[in-house]
């Protein structure tokens, strides 16, 4: 069971393995804490909709599983969105039309998909919690070498010494395809590393 | 049996895919009643807080805030019930996407009175400073009898014009864009 | 007539959709190896593109906003884009069996294509009128196509490269993209607001 919940976290990593969900992964991440709100809410929707999902999964006809998953997660999602403008209007202000996106994150429809329609609530449960967090961990650090670089702080707080010169490519699109490309290669050579030990 | 039949019905798959998409759908539909009407309340407070918030930012002496007689106006009155001023929401096209502004004019409409940026995607660290106070400060008592104008490197000379972030000359433009549009409307209703 | 041109060319050039807002960047890794399929997908994206920003507007518009049920927006988006990829890959079957065959196996990924939902709810955002809404889903899907293009021209090349271990793959497809990204940068300040 533990396993469910821990291969989300490495060795299936959706953003560093898998490679999915680039959208929000790619374009929030331009501060630590737009790409920690972004994870959650993600992480929200993943794991009540697979919830949801694997609840009904018996009832569900096969030939409108899709639909009804995608209904299933756009339901949590506008759930998700209405709580942030409640609630956290500055950072749902700053994700803007990111938050809707989340629909068609294909981490969501790929858990719901490959796992959730297959397993029991428990497992399902703990398998999309184990994604969900191995995806806000994986925005929080491309958050933080981006924020870093192109602004001298880390949530807000400056990191870097007197005089630096903050790379304004790191915060713009350019800045963040070259810096997820380089931190999927330097997870490829941890990751060899781990396993040849 | 009737029974048996209902269960034929039941089995018919086409009938099967259109209960469940029904029932899917009408849940869909009763639990986002139910987050529209908590959430709604909560974000209208949100919005009118921002908006007050930046009004009183423009206008410190404001006491009063009241929706004009003009649409999309809201008249500014200070603490004697005399109107100062004006203040409106201006959005337009940025770099990236919308930018969503408020602004106030004095109440013989000469002077903008301050510029305050209530939603924008522009890149950080360049167009995002559009929000910082240097550049929102040459809005305040900035003359409207003429189109603002902005200048590249270089400091204003005339009471009209402003200077363009370095590096993020389309910004500053769809500011300056933005804001003459919504003047020359607001002058022109003002003045009828 | 100036405005509707210039609609066009942000959202296909100076806009890009894959590369200055991180739509559709899903086939766009793993699909664009080759030119050939890229511009089939390009087409066929295209094509849903423009009509699913045509009915969402007409549906936003008639229905959701009159009778007070935007909160449905996004449930009602999806479903519209979903059941129009459906739609397409029946009609194309039935009309042009080459042409399904060619483009078979793309046609369902369209749907989890963020790129079209992007697309509609940046129209709604933008307050664009009906004609602009067409004129932007048929310019974000022809700026979807240049970029996969593109991509795929690259990427054959890069079969004779000598790509780090580390970066084969997902690696070196973004730090492409970001190049290219920097190099679409230099189209932005033709189009202002």
């Amino acid at each position: 069971m533990i396993k469910d919940f821990v291969k989300g976290l490495w060795r299936e990593n959706p953003v560093f393995v898998q490679v999915l969900g680039m959208c929000p992964t790619l374009a929030v991440t331009t501060k630590c804490v737009f790409g920690l709100s972004m994870g959650l809410a993600t992480t929200f929707v993943i794991v009540s909709s697979v919830v949801v999902i694997s609840t009904i999964r018996k009832l569900v006809p096969e030939q409108v599983r899709i639909p009804m998953f995608t209904v299933i997660i756009a339901t949590f999602v506008t759930a998700a969105d209405y709580f942030l403008k409640a609630n956290f209007f500055e950072i749902s202000k700053a994700l803007g039309p990111y938050i809707p996106l989340i629909v068609v994150n294909c981490v969501i429809l790929g858990r719901a998909e490959a796992f959730a329609s297959k397993h029991g609530v428990a497992r399902s449960f703990l398998d999309a919690f184990g994604m969900g967090i191995g995806f806000t961990c994986a925005l929080v650090v491309l958050g933080a070498v981006r924020e870093v670089l192109g602004a001298g702080t880390v949530f807000g707080y400056p990191v870097m010494w007197e005089g630096f010169t903050n790379w304004i490519v790191m915060v713009m699109p350019a800045g963040a395809f070259i810096t997820l490309g380089l931190l999927v290669g330097v997870f490829n050579i941890v990751d060899k590393r781990v396993k040849s030990k | 049996m009737p029974g048996d039949n209902i269960k034929k019905i039941f089995e018919n798959t086409i009938v099967k895919v259109i209960v469940a998409l029904a029932i899917v759908g009408a849940v869909s539909g009763a639990t986002l009643v139910f987050v529209y009407n908590y959430a709604m309340p909560k974000i209208l407070v949100n919005i009118a807080r921002e908006t007050e918030k930046g009004i009183k930012n423009i206008f410190p002496e404001a006491a009063e805030i009241n929706d004009s007689e003009i649409k999309g106006l809201y008249d500014i009155a200070d603490d004697t019930g005399k109107i100062v001023g004006y203040a409106f929401l201006a959005e337009g096209n940025g770099y990236q996407g919308t930018i969503k502004l408020i602004s106030g004019i004095d109440a013989n409409a000469t002077q903008l009175k301050g510029m305050e940026v209530l939603e924008s995607q522009e890149t950080p660290g360049l167009g995002a400073e559009i929000t910082t106070k240097k550049f929102k400060s040459q809005f305040i008592n900035l003359s409207i009898t003429h189109p603002i104008e902005y200048l590249k490197n270089r400091k204003p000379e005339k009471d009209y014009q402003i200077e363009a972030i370095t590096g993020a000359t389309i910004s500053s433009r769809a500011v300056v864009n933005i804001l003459n549009k919504r003047v020359e409307e607001i002058r022109k209703e003002l003045k009828k | 007539m100036v405005g509707l041109i210039l609609i066009f060319i942000a959202a296909s050039i100076t806009n890009n959709f894959v590369l200055t807002y991180f739509l559709g960047i899903c086939p766009f890794i793993g699909v664009s190896n080759k030119v050939e399929s890229a511009i089939g997908l390009g087409v066929a994206t295209t094509f849903v593109m423009t009509m699913a920003a045509t009915v969402t507007w007409l549906i936003y518009h008639y229905i959701l906003v009159p009778f007070n049920l935007v909160f449905l927006q996004y449930v009602t988006f999806i479903i519209v884009i979903a059941s129009f990829v459906q739609f397409v890959e029946m009609f194309i079957r039935k009309v042009s069996p080459p042409l399904y065959k060619a483009l078979g196996i793309f046609l369902p990924l369209i749907t989890t294509n963020c790129a079209i939902l992007g697309l509609t709810l940046f129209m709604i955002l933008r307050n664009y009128s009906f004609l602009e809404s067409v004129i932007f889903g048929l310019g974000a899907g022809v700026g979807f196509t240049i970029a996969l293009v593109v991509m795929a021209g690259i990427r054959e090349e890069l079969v004779f490269s000598d790509v780090p271990e580390p970066l084969k793959g997902a690696g070196i497809t973004l730090i492409i993209a970001g190049m290219l990204a920097l190099a679409f940068m230099g189209f932005g300040g033709i189009i202002s607001g």
